[in-house]
């Protein structure tokens, strides 16, 4: 993971224009939920319904795109080559846990894994481009995106800020992040599709429309249910993977050692 | 002998949206259902219409099966009421959200998993690498495609290596917990080796290689092709306004 020796790392590109990318994409998700939590609309499949899922899908997916374009450009190689093999990992993992009947998904370990080893930019980035690969095997992910780059992202910032220093603070910091991303998530799976993608977590929706709630309260309260839980378990499985990586591939990112991100451990 | 697309991907992708996102916004099921149909025509045409339905089949059937729970097991809100217990109220109305709601699905799904099997992968990689897009989208592009089988071959290696050693696995959460385990440590670790050899590699040439580079791989293109690009771009955007604008000026 050495640095490159013959040229100088240069990122191509303005700094300037990448920031305001990334501040138009965080603008973009940020009013497009704003919008859906305040209005909440009722109807579902009539004119005012399908504009709501074309909105909301188009938002979200735009939104991660320009978060896309403002990271890429800035990563070093040591993180281009680490990305694909996370997103084939977010793959043959989730297919391989989803494959055994337990309800896990631990189909976002590699972008966890990245966001630990190469800091929350490369952990939005790898969340992205993950879903628009997974789309091309399951094309309802797609307005996912902008859930799967928040969760890179607070991977990297608790790393940043010493989750993965004591083994028990990784899931805590998965708790956090699976109530942040099943939150906002929960507009996309409500007003895009009207639901959810499986017939447990749609049960459960059910039950809770059943008691009076609307439909985005109700999938809010199942995400609520069902994230938190599964970021807890990945995020404890990477930092578990983390602390087995010999110590010069994990020193041989330039975010682990700025950061301490392994605390003692690391300079053991 | 599957067929592929002699399309560019792109004009592929870009007439996939615009179908999908004018279908979605006019909302009829004569239309939905017609385009599925269309679907499975081309899906035809290239020798793949079974594992079009297949495939199509595994991710619809969970997400209806939601759909019909939420709206048509749990709705509060329609007048004709067709079966009722406790809180559960199965409506005509209902029903009839949870069918729209499943085809508009549908059409995503079907058009999205059409492109799929109708773009040459390696037609893709090339046309990320030739379009304005950074070099690095078409590098991460082709080496996710190319890892996927490499990693799973790896991932059954690594699970017949543990078998041959004789590591016994047992059976309930905990055979489970330890076979994702044995599995799992040395395909990420590996892989994460692996990846740490390649960057070395790939910095040392000087990559991402900045200006225009030649590629030998061609992608089929013509004037034609960039034409009906644009327009299906314009009718991504336009196609739906002018579908849904009059709803809006009735809402309003």
């Amino acid at each position: 993971m050495s640095p490159n020796l013959i040229l100088p790392e240069t990122a191509t590109g303005h700094p300037m224009r990448r920031r305001m990318l990334a501040a138009a994409g965080a603008l973009l998700l940020a009013g497009t939920y704003t919008a859906l939590v305040l209005t909440q609309p009722t109807g579902l499949v009539d004119g005012l319904g399908q504009t709501v899922a074309l909105a909301t899908f188009a938002a979200y997916l735009v939104a991660a795109l320009l978060l896309l374009a403002a990271v890429l450009p800035e990563l070093p190689v040591s993180t281009l080559t680490l990305i694909p093999v996370a997103l084939a990992l977010n793959i043959v993992l989730g297919q391989f846990v989803g494959s055994v009947m337990v309800p896990l998904y631990l189909d976002s370990l590699g972008t966890v894994l990245v966001g630990f080893l190469a800091g929350r930019r490369a952990g939005a980035a790898t969340g992205v481009l993950g879903t628009l690969i997974w789309s091309l095997f399951n094309p309802t992910v797609l307005p996912f995106a902008a859930g799967a780059a928040l969760v890179g992202f607070l991977a990297g910032t608790a790393a940043r800020f010493g989750a993965l220093r004591r083994p028990y603070l990784a899931p805590v910091a998965g708790l956090a992040a699976g109530v942040l991303v099943g939150v906002l998530s929960a507009p996309v799976a409500a007003f895009v599709f009207g639901g959810t993608s499986g017939v447990g977590t749609g049960a459960l929706v059910a039950a809770f429309r059943s008691m009076g709630d609307s439909l985005l309260s109700a999938v809010t309260k199942q995400a609520l249910i069902s994230d938190p839980g599964d970021k807890a378990i990945v995020f404890l499985v990477a930092a578990l993977l983390i602390y087995a990586l010999p110590r010069r591939l994990s020193a041989g990112f330039a975010f682990v050692r700025r950061h301490n991100v392994l605390g003692s451990r690391g300079s053991r | 002998m599957p067929r592929t697309s002699p399309l560019h991907p792109f004009t592929v992708l870009a007439l996939a949206a615009a179908a999908t996102a004018t279908t979605v916004a006019i909302g009829r099921w004569w239309l939905s259902v017609a385009v599925l149909l269309a679907c499975l025509l081309l899906a035809a045409w290239a020798r793949r219409a079974r594992r079009l339905a297949g495939l199509a089949v595994a991710i619809l059937a969970p997400a209806f099966g939601s759909q019909l729970l939420i709206h048509s097991m749990a709705d509060a809100a329609g007048g004709h009421v067709l079966a009722a217990a406790g809180p559960l109220r199965i409506t005509a109305e209902g029903l009839a959200t949870a069918g729209a709601l499943g085809l508009r699905t549908g059409v995503l799904v079907v058009a999205g998993l059409l492109c799929t099997l109708l773009i040459d992968r390696h037609d893709l990689i090339a046309a990320v690498d030739l379009s304005p897009a950074p070099p690095q989208l078409g590098y991460l592009l082709a080496a996710t495609l190319l890892l996927l089988p490499a990693l799973e071959q790896r991932q059954r290696a690594i699970g017949q290596a543990q078998l041959l050693r004789g590591a016994t696995l047992g059976g309930g959460p905990r055979g489970w917990f330890r076979r994702v385990r044995l599995r799992s440590v040395p395909l990420v670790l590996g892989a994460l080796q692996d990846a740490a050899d390649r960057s070395a590699h790939l910095a040392a040439r000087g990559f991402p290689a900045a200006g225009p580079h030649t590629r030998l791989r061609t992608v089929p293109d013509s004037a034609a092709q960039r034409r009906v690009r644009r327009i299906a771009l314009a009718c991504i955007v336009l196609g739906p306004v002018a579908v849904l604008a009059p709803t809006w000026a009735g809402a309003a």
